[in-house]
């Protein structure tokens, strides 16, 4: 043993150092995830459970809170105008994003400059004095649309204008956009054609991706939503906040609900893209 | 009776000419090459033929009929890219047929098109392949395929090989001349390699700073210069001033003298007249480029490279002779 430590007089103590290394490794990914998923997995328990009072463990589970939400016409209606709100911002953000990226790199490369400054505008005003801004342009006046999903639906847009431009930009930057139209021209295709049938579809994964994490992040939005339209329009998370008087077994099988069904959806969307 | 041609055509970019009054016919079924080097205009005098710059003055006719303000969706004319431009998200046979799409052709139609057209540039087996998972070589042969798929009535080549490889380079140059000459296309291939031009061509336009310098076939274009340009751009020519051309032939010029390397012999230093001194030599594979002080004068001469054993080291005498005949004056 003492004539193998002399052989090799660093291999002992480089193996403990490796070793380390691995384990510290693994363990800022379990701490990590563990930090993640807890209050998930807390909540699902919560959720589950048919009473959590002062004992360590539930009294008891059950499926009871779910069966209860699923049939509350309420909370049915909200998600649907959650779904419909957020559907409607994506659509919106289609028709005018998609078109307008390829003009600006196609015909007018230098507005990129500009299109970066104007997309950073939403991330640079608090979202609580954005809506006030909002709410006295369109309280009343001519468009007198607060309240109404309207508003809502212009606000989204400008809020998933950033994730939608960045990441069409970036396809956009990395294909060899003129040749490309120029070859479609040549083999006989309008430039609306060439555009439909080979820049739209080349843009097809970052398009997704981003419109995927738009989805979630405004099916989670609170602040615009209860400023701006409040019970007037009850999305889901407003829903969830008129209800947190109410039992939390009963907010918990909301909040996993709308977590898994944003999770399943982003999942066949996912595959749909592959 | 030409089946392309170019009258007094005139583009100029931001207030710099790019070519100017610049007239040329293309016969049905040649293969001509636009030689210059980069900034001389020969890309965008291709583009404007393609219809995808327009030009600011002169007329462009194809079969009789102007052409000048029409699409290139109308033309006709199929286009080769430098950078390839295959489709990302098609594969090699939906890139392949997609002109035909455009035609409106029954799938049927399309189908055994792009077949026999995938045999014609070798490419059997790619057919769902993605672009992505070619080599550039394979790329190019898809670029190829999918611009002689639709017939085009003219073909545009756009330093299609310039990317490559020197094997796989070679090889497809000798496949573009191939399927030109089958299929009697009309061709219009744009380089800056001059050896590309002198092996695929039946003419070689040879352009410099947005004009014309030179036109006439390859052996013309390489045995007789028109210019001092042409002379250095074609060949590796050693260019000799009236003076020099005094001091080392003993003739009286009025512009320069146009030696090719190959021109001047290597002889044992009593059989010449003339006799120089070996400063150094560079091995181009079958040919040693000597470099040789004659008289003051540094000449290149290029000889076979048979043996090792023949090569002459630097500092060595060496009797040199000039094939009169092939002297070349340039302007």
């Amino acid at each position: 043993m003492a004539a193998d430590t002399s052989a090799h007089p660093t291999s002992a103590p480089l193996r403990g150092r490796r070793w380390r290394a691995i384990h510290y490794h693994q363990l800022v990914v379990a701490s990590l995830m563990a930090l993640l998923l807890l209050p998930i997995a807390a909540t699902l328990v919560y959720s589950l459970s048919s009473r959590w009072g002062a004992t360590i463990l539930p009294d008891g589970f059950s499926l009871g809170w779910y069966l209860q939400l699923w049939s509350e016409p309420r909370f049915l209606a909200a998600f649907a105008r959650s779904l419909l709100v957020c559907a409607g911002t994506l659509v919106l953000a289609i028709v005018i994003v998609v078109p307008a990226a390829f003009v600006v790199f196609y015909y007018y490369p230098k507005l990129d400059r500009w299109m970066n400054l104007l997309i950073l505008l939403p991330f640079a005003m608090p979202p609580v004095v954005s809506s006030v801004g909002l709410l006295s342009l369109y309280a009343d006046g001519t468009l007198p649309i607060i309240g109404t999903p309207w508003v809502l639906l212009g606000c989204y847009f400008t809020i998933i204008l950033p994730f939608l431009y960045r990441a069409l930009a970036n396809r956009l930057q990395s294909l060899d956009l003129h040749s490309l139209m120029e070859a479609a021209q040549l083999l006989g295709a309008s430039a609306p054609r060439a555009f439909l049938c080979v820049v739209l579809p080349a843009l097809r994964k970052s398009l997704f991706a981003s419109l995927f994490l738009s989805f979630s992040f405004l099916m989670g939005e609170f602040v615009f939503a209860n400023l701006l339209v409040g019970t007037r329009f009850e999305t889901l998370q407003i829903y969830l906040y008129n209800m947190r008087s109410t039992s939390g077994h009963y907010t918990s099988a909301v909040v996993m609900s709308y977590f898994l069904i944003t999770l399943i959806l982003t999942w066949i969307a996912t595959r749909f893209n592959r | 009776m030409s089946f392309f041609e170019i009258q007094n055509l005139s583009k100029q970019y931001a207030g710099r000419p790019v070519f100017r009054d610049l007239d040329l016919s293309i016969a049905s079924g040649e293969f001509i090459t636009l030689l210059g080097p980069s900034g001389c205009g020969k890309s965008t005098l291709l583009r404007c033929m393609a219809g995808l710059s327009r030009p600011d003055q002169g007329a462009l006719f194809m079969a009789g009929e102007e052409i000048t303000h029409l699409p290139p969706q109308k033309r006709g004319i199929g286009m080769v890219f430098q950078s390839y431009a295959l489709f990302p998200n098609m594969t090699v046979q939906q890139n392949i047929a997609f002109g035909l799409r455009m035609q409106g052709l029954s799938l049927s139609k399309q189908h055994l098109a792009v077949k026999e057209i995938i045999e014609l540039v070798e490419l059997t087996g790619k057919e769902l392949a993605m672009p992505d998972e070619l080599s550039g070589g394979q790329k190019q042969r898809v670029a190829l395929a999918r611009a002689l798929v639709v017939r085009p009535r003219l073909l545009l080549l756009d330093e299609p090989l310039s990317a490559l490889d020197a094997r796989i380079r070679r090889h497809l140059r000798e496949q573009i001349r191939a399927i030109q000459q089958r299929l009697g296309l009309t061709t219009v291939f744009v380089t800056h390699d001059q050896e590309e031009a002198l092996t695929l061509s039946d003419r070689i336009v040879l352009m410099h700073e947005g004009k014309i310098v030179q036109a006439g076939s390859a052996e013309s274009l390489y045995t007789r210069p028109a210019s001092r340009f042409a002379a250095q751009f074609i060949g590796q020519y050693n260019l000799l001033t009236a003076a020099e051309a005094q001091t080392l032939l003993g003739r009286t010029i009025a512009g320069q003298l146009a030696i090719r390397p190959e021109s001047i012999t290597l002889l044992p230093i009593t059989d010449s007249q003339l006799t120089g001194r070996v400063l150094d030599h560079q091995l181009l594979g079958n040919v040693i480029r000597y470099r040789i002080d004659c008289r003051g004068i540094i000449l290149k001469v290029d000889a076979l490279n048979r043996d090792a054993a023949t090569l002459l080291p630097a500092g060595h005498d060496i009797g040199l002779s000039v094939a009169e005949p092939e002297l070349c004056e340039v302007a």
